[in-house]
């Protein structure tokens, strides 16, 4: 199905607003939905990213106005709101991911900030940092010696990096101006998402996950902020996505930097499964109980949940960014996923159900409950436009390859009589003596091949065949009759198969019925056969019936002194149309 | 106007006339209703209708029957199983919420589209609502936003209002009062 057929359809949402000029810069993972104040309004939460590394904010949208904005200190990685504690009335709080902290925003007001532990540091590295600081050795020679440790793989703290990449003048004033401060390696969040802790209602205490530059993943308590379990993977995760419930059962989804998801649940701390994908993952969205993955390749896949792979579908363009589409009160869930070709594409399952146009590429979509409505599709532009859409009230998706299942015409009833009393009998003799059923088959078979093989020695002791590939003189012949009666031209292309031996002393002669054919010349000699050329010989058949029936000539080729013949061709005769002669 | 709906008057007989009150949720249309009851049948906290309620207010010279439908989405589609009673209707539109505006249009131009209503010259008075909210639009605007200048078959009035203080009702239900008269006359 190509996306050409499904209707680009404005049909199906409401433009509720359209801001092209609104200057968001973010991605989903930074975009969330949630009733910051409590009356059942809900508002929109932006983590932008700003513009070459400056101007990061977190922006807060009512309706179509920007109501709240305050600065962020690094660059947003991942932004989620989720509800902390049980006080009434139940506000959600924000968190909001950058670098190795999350800071966590409560009524719009910064409220806790939680740094991941540091990294253990390498001895030697340590050792070379105290030694300049002591000043045992020179910078350059600190820079020498942290070059070999990093070209051995050990993971240097991020002041080490910083020092190598510097030139020897900068490097000497780095580290004049850092030398005594001590060494700290610390990672960063690379993705969040929320974990409910003991409830699966909407509004219960949730768990922060986050997933770390050194391959781990987090799951903080949501009131003391502290680590309840820590799990190793095999790489850097760079999108997650997880359901379940922490003190019950959950699945933590993590789309890896090698190519790989891992599937970590409840019980281990090294995942459980793992989907080797052909190509990196772009973006990961559960739908149900299933896994919808888009790849680099523009191709979106969907696994279980144990990692089984149900269906790839291909893409019209490279994929942006993608999203769920959750609707409750309709039963309807599916993917949103924004592709380069400035659409978005509604996908259930490998359906493609519809496309939006969109007048710029779209770098993050979310949908959900925005203000009152429970339809909203949120998403901005790679211009840095912001553009609600609402759906339809009636609007109704419809799968239009058919769903997955067997095609209509299989449920249509044939008219199959019913079943004979033979053919039950048969069964029931099938059933009771297969074994010795097979056994007289397989004798039968023997009995076949026997007699095949009795029939095919034969015909070759007696060069009944018109291939001869006996030593003496491997010969090939095929005739060809010409002619509708009663005269007919035979030719017969005789052929030596010898790779250099040319053959000599051979003729051919016919056997016939002689009532019905007249042969002009019965006898014909060979020349000389030299390897590889056909040499055609001809001869004229009259047919001296009149009575319309054919038969068959023989064609013997006879090698000097010898009485068996060397090949035997039978030449069916076509009837004779034409008026005899006689 | 006959005489015996003169002398119907005179004995405190009045007319009944049934109205349908539409709008999305959370617009006022329970607000308003309840406003316009007489003082003494007010109630003080106003909920989010389920389904619908039907209410009783009298004027100078007609007996209102008011429908007030739910607006929440999952209730809309009971609507149309009412046009056929109404006579009259009011839609209620929340002026502060410039987001769902469009979806209050949709719901409208269905409305208008639809068998029971299109071919009726059933009076539409508007209440652009929540005047009191700082950012909200006029009455103007927001008759520009849901193109009702396109209505051409029916008599419509808008009327901006602030329900909570009762501002403006009087003006829309005195219109729509007219409106009844002259149509059955």
């Amino acid at each position: 199905m190509s996306v050409g057929e499904a209707s680009t359809d404005g049909g199906k949402w409401l433009d509720a607003h359209y801001d092209p000029v609104a200057g968001l810069h973010t991605f989903s993972s930074c975009v969330a939905l949630a009733d910051l104040s409590g009356d059942g309004d809900s508002r929109l939460v932006l983590g932008d990213l700003g513009s070459a590394g400056s101007g990061m904010k977190l922006k807060v949208y009512r309706g179509t106005v920007l109501t709240n904005e305050s600065s962020l200190l690094d660059l947003p990685a991942g932004l989620v709101s989720f509800f902390m504690d049980l006080h009434e009335p139940r506000i959600p709080a924000v968190a909001v991911a950058s670098g190795p902290c999350i800071y966590v925003y409560k009524n719009l007001r910064p409220y806790f900030k939680f740094t991941l532990p540091g990294l253990e540091i390498n001895t030697l590295e340590q050792d070379v940092w105290r030694q300049v600081r002591e000043g045992q050795i020179d910078p350059s020679t600190l820079k020498e010696m942290l070059e070999s440790l990093r070209t051995s793989d050990v993971p240097l703290s991020a002041r080490s990096l910083h020092l190598l990449s510097l030139d020897v003048e900068q490097a000497e004033q780095f580290v004049h101006l850092h030398k005594q401060q001590p060494i700290r390696r610390q990672t960063v969040i690379t993705c969040m998402g929320t974990l409910k802790k003991s409830t699966a209602d909407e509004d219960g205490v949730s768990c922060l996950v986050i997933g770390t530059e050194s391959s781990h993943v987090f799951i903080l308590d949501p009131e003391a902020f502290i680590i309840l379990t820590k799990m190793e993977l095999p790489a850097p995760p760079t999108r997650m996505d997880v359901t379940g419930q922490f003190d019950v059962e959950f699945r933590i989804t993590v789309a890896c930097r090698n190519g790989n998801i891992y599937i970590l649940r409840r019980e281990s701390d090294r995942p459980k499964y793992c989907i080797e994908l052909s190509s990196h993952a772009v973006g990961l969205v559960r739908v149900g109980k299933n896994v919808v993955v888009g790849c680099t390749d523009e191709s979106l896949q969907g696994f279980t949940q144990k990692g089984k792979k149900l269906w790839r579908t291909v893409l019209p363009a490279p994929i942006t960014t993608m999203a769920a589409m959750d609707l409750p009160t309709r039963g309807f869930q599916g993917v949103l996923v924004g592709v380069a070709s400035c659409e978005v594409l509604l996908f259930r399952h490998k359906n493609l159900l519809s496309s939006v146009r969109m007048p710029d590429a779209v770098s993050s979509i979310c949908f959900g409950r925005y203000g009152r409505e429970d339809g909203t599709l949120i998403m901005t532009t790679k211009g840095g436009g912001l553009m609600v859409k609402i759906l339809k009230r009636t609007a109704a998706f419809e799968d239009r390859d058919g769903a997955p299942g067997p095609p209509q015409a299989q449920s249509i009833r044939l008219n199959v009589p019913k079943k004979t009393k033979l053919y039950v009998d048969q069964t029931l003799r099938e059933r009771e003596s297969a074994p010795a059923m097979h056994r007289a088959f397989m004798m039968d078979l023997s009995r076949l091949r026997l007699a095949a093989a009795k029939a095919m020695v034969k015909v070759l002791e007696c060069s009944l065949t018109p291939v001869s590939s006996g030593v003496g003189q491997p010969l090939k012949i095929n005739a060809v009759v010409q002619g509708l009666g009663p005269a007919f031209k035979l030719t017969l292309n005789v052929q030596n198969t010898a790779a250099c031996r040319p053959v000599m002393d051979l003729a051919i002669s016919f056997q016939y019925d002689q009532s019905l054919y007249r042969v002009r010349t019965p006898f014909l000699r060979i020349p000389l056969l030299v390897p590889g050329i056909i040499y055609p010989l001809e001869t004229f058949v009259d047919c001296t019936s009149d009575k319309g029936v054919s038969d068959i000539i023989k064609v013997f080729v006879l090698h000097g002194g010898r009485s068996a013949p060397l090949l035997t061709a039978h030449i069916n005769m076509p009837v004779s149309e034409g008026l005899t002669l006689n | 106007m006959g005489l015996f709906d003169k002398l119907a008057g005179w004995l405190g007989l009045k007319k009944e006339v049934n109205v349908l009150c539409l709008g999305l949720d959370n617009s006022g249309k329970t607000t308003i209703i309840n406003k316009l009851k007489p003082s003494n049948a007010q109630t003080q906290d106003i909920v989010p209708t389920i389904g619908f309620s039907i209410e009783k207010f009298k004027t100078s010279s007609l007996s209102f029957t008011v429908f007030d439908m739910s607006g929440q989405g999952r209730y809309r589609n009971l609507w149309e199983h009412y046009y056929k009673e109404g006579q009259a209707i009011i839609f209620v539109i929340d002026s502060a919420d410039k987001l769902r505006m469009v979806v209050a249009k949709e719901e409208l131009d269905t409305l208008l589209n639809h068998p029971d209503i299109k071919h009726r010259r059933v009076p539409i008075l508007f209440f652009a609502n929540k005047m009191d909210v700082r950012d909200a639009l006029s009455s103007v605007k927001v008759s520009q936003l849901l193109c009702l200048e396109n209505i051409k078959d029916k008599p419509w009035h808008i009327c901006a209002t602030d329900a909570l203080k009762g501002e403006g009702l009087q003006e829309g239900v005195d219109w729509l009062q007219d409106q009844i008269k002259t149509m059955r006359t």
